[in-house]
């Protein structure tokens, strides 16, 4: 080709993709240059062979059914697995509550959309919790009950701790269903407020300091240890919140769990 | 997910079916893992539909095949797809539209080669541009999103993918 840089501009021609001027002045040279009109030729006569012998296919029927069972698995088990509450906190469920959430790693180019998707996740399932009988699945104020709970439950052992000192009783936990895994959420009491807390293994590095989503009369606290992902959910005030959220840094540190920078 | 969210997820994605089994064909070669593939990205479509609805100017069958391409990509081992773009964009490296398979430099000789086997011998990143293209019939915009790289890069992968074809059909026809 004696025209560098012609072909990939005949092909976005030949494509309509070629700005309206650009294309005028192709026309004009195609008309006087029999080797790039040739060339355009050999360009419409691939383009018909690919038509013609490179087939699209049709997705099979056993596919469609496939994709379509699994679908609706997938949309149930995406809705929380709890066990009943005892009546013991319900009236705290029914008041408000706050929930951290630690998460692992997902598809680098779907980043943005996916941290929106799981904060819209972990408000519902901030949601559900507040319904009677969803609160807990271990009812204890101890941590040394709590965190045991979880083992062979996740594969990992999350941190716990008890903030009944500083106004943040810890009421139990249970296991959620976030982000496609099984997490640990923990809830906590602020006065009649309850506070749930879901945790689970991070694989992207740490955050800064945790960042602020409101949603629905909801605040949503999300920040990243070299361990774990959080997410804080509440209707607190976001000063209290980032207080209650700043205590569970401060635990983790204590506990030898990284803290963010 | 309550089952209105999961009609509006089947009714805005499940009609780009055929085209997303049919770019996984073609990016794993193979019914079996193009159908594991298909069943992958539709579970993590529906995780991540929320996010998309907010997107407007991705249609829903461009974004479905993005979802598509990077599940058949991490299937296949691949690393990252920005290694390969920046691996495959630099115009020195042009012998690289072959695929990796060490016959395939061979089959370039190879008076017989078939139009289809051509495509198939196409370095990934070539093969899916002619895909979404020719048989999909993305714009270059479109092409762009799913594949992750500019406008530019499209057209350049985009011409030189279809020069290489044009051989195949040449030797073909002179065989």
């Amino acid at each position: 080709m004696t025209h560098p840089g012609f072909e990939a501009q005949l092909d976005a021609y030949l494509d309509g993709e070629l700005a309206a001027a650009d294309a005028r002045g192709l026309e004009a040279h195609l008309t006087q240059c029999p080797e790039c009109a040739r060339f355009r030729d050999e360009r419409l006569e691939l383009r018909a062979a690919i038509a013609a012998r490179i087939p699209a296919f049709q997705a099979p029927d056993v596919l469609r059914q496939r994709v379509r069972a699994a679908l609706n698995t997938a949309a149930r088990t995406r809705a929380p697995y709890r066990l009943s509450l005892r009546g013991a906190w319900r009236p705290l469920a029914m008041a408000a509550s706050l929930a951290v959430v630690a998460f692992g790693s997902w598809n680098l180019s779907l980043r943005h959309a996916a941290g929106e998707a799981l904060a819209d996740d972990v408000l519902s399932s901030h949601v559900r919790s507040l319904m009677p009988g969803h609160l807990t699945d271990v009812l204890s104020s101890d941590q040394h009950t709590v965190k045991p709970w979880f083992n062979g439950r996740l594969d990992f052992s999350p941190p716990v701790y008890d903030f009944a000192g500083r106004g943040y009783p810890l009421l139990g936990g249970r296991l959620d269903y976030v982000d496609g895994r099984p997490v640990a959420a923990l809830a906590y009491g602020r006065r009649q407020h309850l506070i749930n807390v879901f945790l689970w293994p991070a694989t992207r590095g740490p955050s800064g300091a945790p960042k602020t989503r409101d949603r629905q009369g909801y605040h949503l606290l999300h920040w990243t240890t070299p361990d774990y992902t959080y997410w804080v959910v509440s209707d607190l005030g976001v000063a209290e919140l980032h207080d209650f959220a700043h205590l569970v840094q401060q635990g983790d540190s204590a506990a030898g769990v990284s803290s963010p920078r | 997910m309550d089952s209105s969210a999961l009609t509006r997820f089947e009714a805005a994605v499940l009609p780009h079916l055929d085209a997303a089994y049919t770019l996984a064909r073609y990016l794993v070669r193979n019914e079996h893992d193009a159908e594991d593939v298909v069943q992958d990205a539709c579970l993590r479509a529906l995780k991540y539909f929320d996010g998309f609805r907010g997107e407007g100017e991705t249609s829903a069958r461009a974004w479905l095949l993005t979802i598509v391409r990077n599940t058949a990509y991490s299937r296949k081992g691949r690393r990252r797809v920005d290694a390969l773009t920046t691996e495959f964009d630099e115009t020195q490296h042009s012998d690289t539209v072959v695929d990796e398979h060490p016959e395939g430099v061979l089959l370039q000789e190879d008076a017989k080669e078939t139009l289809g086997r051509a495509l198939d011998r196409l370095a990934p990143e070539f093969r899916e541009v002619i895909v979404l293209r020719e048989l999909e019939g993305l714009s270059y915009k479109e092409i762009s999103e799913v594949a992750g790289v500019p406008v530019g890069t499209v057209m350049s992968r985009l011409s030189r993918a279809r020069t290489r074809l044009q051989e195949a059909l040449r030797n073909e026809e002179g065989s």
